[in-house]
């Protein structure tokens, strides 16, 4: 299922130009795309740099399908999406150089 | 209180909690690697389970119509079996699949996208009030609407008004009425009475809930009596019966889980930029399990495990049971609390808070840590300006700073 409600501007989770730790949480809770706000479909797209998805973690958060590719034209988040059933919300530990919280897909479809 | 402030917290160092936090995300690796076509199995034959109690119930509602000798028998044992397939349906399958649970199996049906429970609150509601806001803000006063679901003074940092006197009443209803109680739950009551809620956004969830509750209440007072004849008002009280039970049922778990002595309160300072170990140390705090045997702990959705549960929210629930007993040797290695109790016990001090609750303050005795002195707080998250800016240091410094 693709999201037919077009991004918001700016994206959900980019209310300022870079990523909200808040949105991020709210979109991984609450299962929302982080680029319209609105529930997620099946699958899940993950959009990210080609090291993110070498490392399978992402640090945008989880969006339709439609929103990821769209989202992937304005290089917002990185060129690559991966398509997936589920993920794993990781927090960021003490030692973490970067604090910023991950999502691991747990159930790849492919990429999109 | 700061979660650094819990005083069962306080001898542990920062290394120390790193390394909990450690243990815990080896326990939740292990599970992750190891779950599959067992785990799978168990939530199908759950909903299948399910899905034959309520048609077995539904059928028997309707058959038993035209004879009146069998019909008390048969209306009386359909009722109960529709209770307890609501039930099941709501706590181990709807919750837990909303949850992302079982994502993991890439199927269409069961997937935290696709599930639409048999209550009043929409699916969506539920993943933003539940998953975000009580998962996220667990205990935290002000924020987690959980804690008395803006009917209730759970606790003593609310503020005292009279209309609290009713409590014992309105505690009734709500467990009579939880199905309606949850369906308003991400509305958030207590923003709308202070005129602080965006009246767009409720708008929008009031069309959302009205909308649901319709089909609900189309579906258990108009369809399946209109099918039963003659007999229509029958299966309405069968219908209404399966609904309290099932109401009553998941207030207790619910209720249970959070409120009893052991689960403590937080203020919303500190919490956000929270390592995941100190998150893994305020669920721990703010929960409480219910003791009972396996077939108590499918019925109450493994909330039972509620401990387990706040910790590994997206685990299958039916690895709560074996993951309870490392979480209990851990609590019990590092010298933090892991509040468990038999329902009865539980309930019983969920039940004196409710009570000692209505009255001020000053008449009452606290039953657990206060958030502190004279503290009242407000029911709306803070502005970023109000935020204090988060010290990054964990354990004894933070503690000896304050």
């Amino acid at each position: 299922m693709t999201s037919s409600v077009p991004l918001t501007s700016p994206p959900f989770a980019w209310p300022h130009g870079s990523l909200d730790k808040g949105k991020v949480v709210q979109c991984a809770l609450s299962r929302v795309c982080g680029g319209c706000g609105t529930s997620l479909g099946r699958p899940i797209a993950f959009l990210g740099t080609t090291e993110e998805v070498d490392r399978n973690a992402f640090h945008a958060p989880p969006l339709h399908e439609a929103c990821a590719r769209a989202l992937r034209e304005t290089g917002i988040a990185g060129a690559s999406v991966v398509l997936t059933a589920g993920f794993e919300y990781v927090r960021p530990t003490a030692d973490a150089l970067d604090r910023r919280p991950t999502f691991v897909p747990n159930s790849i479809i492919g990429p999109a | 209180m700061a979660i650094a402030d819990v005083a069962e917290y306080a001898h542990l160092t920062k290394d120390e909690v790193e390394q909990l936090g450690r243990e815990f995300d080896a326990i939740r690796a292990e599970i992750e690697e190891s779950r599959g076509a067992k785990d799978a199995a168990y939530i199908n034959k759950v909903i299948t389970t399910q899905r034959w109690m309520a048609a077995g119930a539904r059928i028997g509602m309707i058959v038993s119509s035209p004879f009146p000798r069998a019909r008390k028998p048969v209306l009386a044992a359909s009722a109960v079996t529709l209770g307890l397939a609501k039930i099941l349906e709501n706590m181990e399958i709807g919750h837990n699949v909303m949850h992302g649970q079982w994502d993991w199996m890439n199927d269409p049906e069961i997937h935290s996208s696709t599930w639409e429970w048999d209550t009043g609150q929409p699916a969506e509601q539920w993943k933003h009030s539940h998953n975000y806001i009580h998962h996220q803000f667990t205990n935290v006063l002000g924020v987690d609407n959980d804690i008395g679901y803006g009917v209730l003074r759970m606790a003593r940092e609310q503020k005292w008004t009279p209309v609290a006197l009713g409590q014992p009443v309105y505690n009734a209803l709500l467990a009579a009425l939880f199905q309606w109680g949850v369906a308003l739950h991400d509305l958030d009551l207590e923003a709308i009475r202070k005129g602080q809620k965006d009246p767009e956004e409720m708008k929008r969830q009031l069309k959302q809930i009205a909308k649901k509750g319709r089909n609900q209440i189309l579906k258990d007072y108009v369809l399946y009596p209109a099918l039963s004849g003659k007999e229509w008002k029958s299966t309405i009280k069968a219908n209404a019966t399966a609904n309290l039970m099932r109401n009553i049922w998941s207030y207790l778990i619910i209720f249970c889980g959070h409120f009893p002595d052991g689960a403590l309160h937080f203020t919303e300072e500190e919490l956000e930029d929270e390592t995941r170990a100190e998150w893994y140390l305020r669920q721990i705090f703010g929960t409480a399990n219910i003791e009972g045997g396996p077939l108590f702990h499918v019925m109450s959705g493994n909330l039972s495990y509620q401990i387990e549960h706040h910790l590994f929210p997206d685990l299958p629930s039916n690895r709560y049971a074996e993951i309870s007993p490392r979480v209990q040797a851990l609590c019990e290695k590092y010298g933090i609390p892991y509040s468990s109790g038999p329902l009865h016990r539980q309930y019983g001090q969920v039940l004196r808070t409710v009570m000692k609750l209505s009255l001020p303050n000053k008449m009452t005795k606290d039953d657990r840590p206060p958030t502190g002195a004279d503290i009242t707080i407000e029911h709306r998250r803070k502005a970023e300006e109000e935020r204090q800016i988060r010290r990054t240091e964990l354990g004894g410094w933070s503690r000896s700073a304050s």
